[in-house]
């Protein structure tokens, strides 16, 4: 027991002074990472912040669009095109697009975050209204509701499991992108992949990655959990 | 709820006429009748004839494009649309529950709408259940959980919620297989005796109208109304060839609808129960109407016909040879229990009351007695008052 304790320490040690692993560039070194893991700390807050505005405000955005289009019936085609092309738009592109207005951070890696994530949860909203049954709206109206009763009370709830759905598509994908922000210097976890000096160490981008992936796991799993306490009747058997 | 708190308003359709912008004919014509309070009044027609635009007018889920509609003296085209739709139940085909919230909630949506508190609205969820017969554990379920039949009943209990004198069904049986529309036909004119709301109603069964109005009201195509009477007079007297056509040529078997099982002289069987005397039963059966006896529980309702077999011991078997089938409900029209006599292909059949005891049988006999005498269309003049309570 003792023995094998001591050879642990060993290689911790041997790893730790950022020998042989990291100068060979293997596939991982779990030494390298115990000495620096406070480095990713930062990365992953700036991450979280870029994944939550982005979300936040291209949900507040794509919503208000929804209950507009959804007054309107004639915009949604246009509505509809528009947030298309800025899904369509490759993210990079997009900071440099950005860079003569807003400048090199945060905010121009979330403006482009934002846009991305229109398409995909416009699209959500505007189906989940569109399938919410004729007759109950019908018979929401007839029974004396207004129009704004209607869409709050029946509608909204109604088409709330898609508009779940296309935020933890849009979640889930911002998260992969959000590490692109390092591009227009707006920090995240792409902050520890393409490190300048060594875009090819290997340890540096699977622990960034791994983060990455875990975020959007539990984003994806809180959101999923959301839409479950929030919908009940969709749970009991049919 | 007794019949006298409740009010009921009369509703008068004056020269209302709609015309779809676009539309080249007009979809309900300068159509005029007035429904008394509390009677249910049946719009019937072949489809196209405007029956559900007329009946979208009273809540202006439609708009008319000229006339006027008045409830209870008033104009519906005062004020606000929301508010009119709040004090007229409405039931639709399509039922159009919400998937979103339980029994409860749904029953409850008018009341929470005109502001009720809390314990007010659960109380008459509570209330509302019980009167269209669901279990209290129903409140929290959701509408995908229950059949259809169930989930139009609620339809029914939310259109009551908030007790309004003036109800419109479209169709709102339409949807449900033959049986359990029969059924909640039954259930409805038991609840509507009690309750005594102006009903309009929709549908384009003939049937149905006859046996649901007190009034039926004929759309033909264009939205002319073709005649509004009885449903007696409908079937003696048709205003044109059109409502002769509609009605059928078999109009002396529709006018079965008009009776109900209950308004017959039944006969009786000789009654026992499982383990009496076998002896006293036999006697009874070579002197009776119904040449066969009826095995009944303590409560008086059927469990069987017993056979000479079963009575050939010494007591009264507690397992008959042959089931009670068909059963016939007492509130049900003539003619659904003479088609359950010749579809089991019996010659009696037991009646029971809606708590499942024997009232009487029916035979097919009774039946062709009284299609066959001369007082049959004026004892039907008469049933057709109905029964109100």
């Amino acid at each position: 027991m003792a023995e094998l304790l001591a050879a642990v320490d060993d290689s911790f040690f041997t790893d730790r002074t950022g020998g042989g692993c990291i100068q060979e560039n293997k596939l991982f070194c779990p030494g390298w990472v115990a000495d620096n893991y406070d480095r990713y700390v930062d990365p992953t807050l700036q991450h979280l912040v870029l994944v939550g505005s982005a979300v936040v405000a291209g949900f507040l955005i794509a919503f208000a669009l929804g209950v507009f289009a959804h007054r309107h019936r004639f915009l949604q085609t246009p509505f509809l095109a528009g947030t298309g092309i800025l899904y369509t738009i490759p993210s990079i592109s997009f900071f440099f697009l950005l860079l003569p207005i807003t400048g090199r951070g945060a905010l121009t890696a979330i403006i482009a975050l934002t846009a991305f994530n229109l398409q995909i949860i416009f699209r959500n909203m505007t189906n989940g209204l569109r399938n919410v049954p004729q007759n109950v709206t019908e018979a929401a109206t007839g029974i004396g509701m207004t129009k704004s009763q209607v869409l709050w009370q029946v509608e909204l709830p109604l088409a709330m499991p898609e508009i779940i759905a296309g935020l933890r598509i849009a979640t889930v994908s911002t998260v992969a992108l959000a590490t692109l922000a390092v591009f227009a210097n707006g920090g995240g976890l792409g902050t520890e992949i393409v490190s300048g000096s060594n875009i090819t160490f290997k340890t540096g981008i699977i622990v960034a990655g791994s983060i990455a992936v875990i975020m959007a796991i539990v984003f994806d799993g809180m959101l999923l959990l959301a839409g479950k306490l929030l919908a009940p009747w969709k749970r009991v058997a049919q | 709820m007794t019949a006298e708190s409740v009010s009921a308003s009369t509703v008068r359709f004056e020269s209302v006429t709609k015309r779809y912008s676009g539309a080249e004919s007009v979809a309900v014509e300068d159509l005029s009748f007035e429904v008394p309070a509390g009677e249910i009044c049946v719009l019937v027609g072949p489809s196209g004839c405007g029956k559900t635009t007329a009946l979208r007018m009273v809540n202006r889920t439609v708009e008319m494009t000229s006339g006027d509609i008045l409830i209870g003296g008033n104009s519906v085209k005062e004020g606000d649309p929301a508010r009119l739709r709040r004090e007229i139940g409405y039931v639709i085909q399509q039922i159009g529950l919400f998937p979103h919230r339980t029994i409860s909630q749904n029953i409850g949506t008018v009341p929470n709408l005109l502001g009720w508190d809390k314990e007010r609205v659960a109380k008459r969820s509570a209330e509302l259940l019980e009167l269209i017969g669901l279990d209290p554990e129903y409140g929290d379920r959701y509408p995908t959980q229950l059949s259809g039949g169930q989930q139009q009943r609620v339809g029914v209990a939310r259109a009551l919620a908030v007790d309004p004198p003036v109800m419109l069904m479209d169709e709102p049986f339409g949807a449900i297989d033959p049986i359990n529309r029969s059924r909640l036909q039954n259930e409805f004119l038991r609840l509507q005796a009690e309750l005594r709301k102006t009903v309009l109603f929709v549908t384009h069964d003939v049937d149905e109208a006859i046996k649901m109005g007190d009034k039926v009201a004929v759309l033909k195509k264009g939205g002319q109304l073709a005649q509004f009477a009885t449903p007696t007079e409908l079937l003696m007297e048709p205003a044109d060839d059109f409502v002769e056509d509609f009605v059928g040529s078999d109009r002396a078997l529709k006018r079965l609808a008009l009776m109900r099982v209950r308004d017959v002289n039944l006969w009786t069987a000789p009654l026992a129960q499982a383990g009496d005397p076998a002896e006293p039963v036999r006697t009874a059966v070579a002197a009776a109407e119904v040449p066969h006896a009826l095995l009944v529980d303590g409560e008086n309702r059927p469990q069987g016909w017993l056979s000479e077999r079963d009575l050939a011991g010494e007591r009264v078997p507690s397992t008959p040879d042959s089931l009670t089938e068909p059963l016939i409900e007492a509130d049900s029209i003539l003619r659904d229990g003479l088609a359950a006599l010749l579809q089991s292909g019996s010659l009696y059949a037991a009646v029971v009351d809606h708590r499942g005891r024997l009232t009487g049988v029916l035979s097919v006999e009774i039946v062709s007695d009284f299609l066959a005498s001369d007082k049959a269309a004026e004892s039907e003049l008469t049933a057709v008052e109905r029964p109100h309570g």
